[in-house]
């Protein structure tokens, strides 16, 4: 389990990561409620919103402080 | 200089309307615009009834008319595309290929890629995902971080995209990468093309406001869902490059531009003046005839003359790149002044109907279906997709004009 960078919230990273469904092209799909992620600098971080990675990609390296 | 059309061209476009009127009936339009909400649904038009359809249409050689014959295409002029496209898009069926790969492949992809690609394309068994934005980069394309990093015979991708909008029933994707970091920001990105089945893609549900509830068929831009799209090591080969390694801007910028160029393009912006003009023509409140008020007349002439510049900037784009001749800034033009009327347009008709121009289609109350109140929500999109007008007014003037950009300046007083 992780931390949201933005607002502590706990994030699964399992669950947002894991396979509901498959496109009809054959990718895999996942469910937009377990969060989402940004790649920043080789590294994958998990968000719980939306929100919280917009706040997140305008100031990445603030709140990886924090 | 003749504008007109010729009596083939003329009789191309009465072919074209006998063939909608005989084929596109209601039902088969209603299932040809139904949107793919979920990755399960039919994909948008290859239900069975709309897979029906384009087949009758491919059959007349109406899709990919400027494609060569060995590619699948008909090999004929834009003009005639043109034509049969906007008889097409007016009842809201899209025969365009779908974006700016095909023509990118055209130009840059290798004789496989053309092969494998664009007959797939015309006969819509291939459909790509746009992978261009991503979340953190703003409107400059060019700051993508998504990485594609050589190893081997392969090209190894980590990174995501942003509003992937067709990801969740595209065949294959589309995709810019950066491949020197070291390079400057313009330079080091690479496109790719790979099937959307490669392990390590994942798609990842966004929901808009458009298109909820469902818009009048033709009405909105864009649709009610989109995607985020996710790269984990995903490995493909390195025939999978779209033109040289490294020189993907390039590519990704032509194919965009010439994407900007056709009916389509032409008549998202315009069909609701052409909406205002029938509901003002063929409505009377109360003994009032809004076509006789001075005000809606004049702002209806002066709409009727901005989507004439919109028409001549769509043919003169068509013009050059018809004879072959260069081609960068003018989509960019057409992709500020065509939004912006769009805009202009909405704001005209909001003003003329007040806040009956707001109602969508689920209103008792709702003007004309709810066409302009679904348009309020998709005409400030189109200003903001495919490159936002911001970008498209700098690269006017930065190749159109000449000015040095904004960029460079900076470096040069710094260098000071």
């Amino acid at each position: 389990m992780a931390n949201c960078p933005v607002c502590r919230a706990p994030v699964d990273e399992e669950a947002a990561k894991a396979q509901t469904g498959m496109t009809s092209g054959g990718a895999k799909e996942v469910d937009p409620k377990m969060g989402t992620r940004q790649f920043h600098d080789g590294t994958w971080y998990y968000l719980c919103s939306l929100d919280c990675r917009n706040k997140f990609t305008r100031d990445p390296d603030g709140y990886l402080k924090q | 200089m003749d504008f007109a059309y010729t009596p083939e061209q003329e009789a191309l476009r009465r072919d074209v309307r006998q063939f909608i009127k005989d084929n596109v009936t209601p039902d088969v339009l209603q299932e040809a615009d139904t949107e793919s909400s979920t990755a399960q649904d039919q994909p948008r038009g290859m239900s069975p009834k709309a897979a029906a359809l384009y087949k009758k249409i491919y059959d007349r050689g109406w899709l990919g008319i400027t494609y060569p014959k060995e590619y699948g295409g008909q090999g004929k002029d834009r003009l005639t595309q043109y034509i049969v496209e906007e008889e097409f898009t007016r009842v809201g069926i899209n025969i365009s290929l779908g974006g700016s790969g095909a023509p990118a492949i055209m130009a840059a992809g290798t004789e496989t890629q053309k092969q494998f690609y664009i007959p797939g394309l015309i006969k819509r068994e291939i459909t790509f995902a746009l992978g261009f934005t991503e979340p953190h980069a703003g409107a400059d394309l060019a700051n993508l971080r998504c990485s594609a990093v050589k190893d081997g015979d392969y090209y190894v991708i980590n990174g995501q995209k942003m509003y992937t909008s067709a990801a969740h029933y595209a065949t294959h994707i589309y995709l810019m990468a950066r491949t020197d970091r070291n390079a400057p920001k313009h330079e080091g990105i690479s496109i790719f093309l790979f099937s959307m089945d490669t392990p390590g893609v994942t798609v990842r549900p966004l929901w808009t406001i458009q298109n909820n509830p469902t818009a009048p068929i033709g009405t909105t831009y864009g649709h009610a869902r989109t995607n985020e799209t996710f790269f984990d090591n995903v490995r493909i080969h390195k025939s999978c490059l779209l033109g040289e390694e490294n020189k993907g801007w390039r590519v990704g910028s032509m194919g965009l531009n010439l994407d900007r160029v056709g009916a389509s393009r032409y008549l998202i912006s315009v069909r609701r003046d052409e909406d205002i003009v029938n509901f003002v023509k063929n409505n009377k409140f109360d003994g009032f005839d809004p076509g006789k008020n001075p005000a809606i007349r004049d702002r209806i002439a002066e709409m009727w003359i901005e989507a004439q510049v919109c028409r001549l900037m769509t043919m003169r784009s068509m013009s050059i790149v018809e004879r072959g001749g260069k081609f960068t800034y003018e989509g960019s033009a057409e992709k500020v002044w065509a939004p912006e009327h769009g805009v202009r347009v909405t704001e005209s008709i909001t003003q003329m109907l007040g806040p009956y121009a707001t109602l969508l289609r689920t209103s008792p109350h709702a003007v004309m279906d709810g066409v302009f109140g679904h348009n309020v929500m998709g005409s400030f999109q189109s200003g903001i997709n495919h490159g936002s007008v911001q970008v498209m007014r700098d690269q006017v003037a930065r190749r159109g004009l000449e000015l040095p950009s904004s960029r460079r300046s900076a470096k040069k007083v710094e260098a000071k």
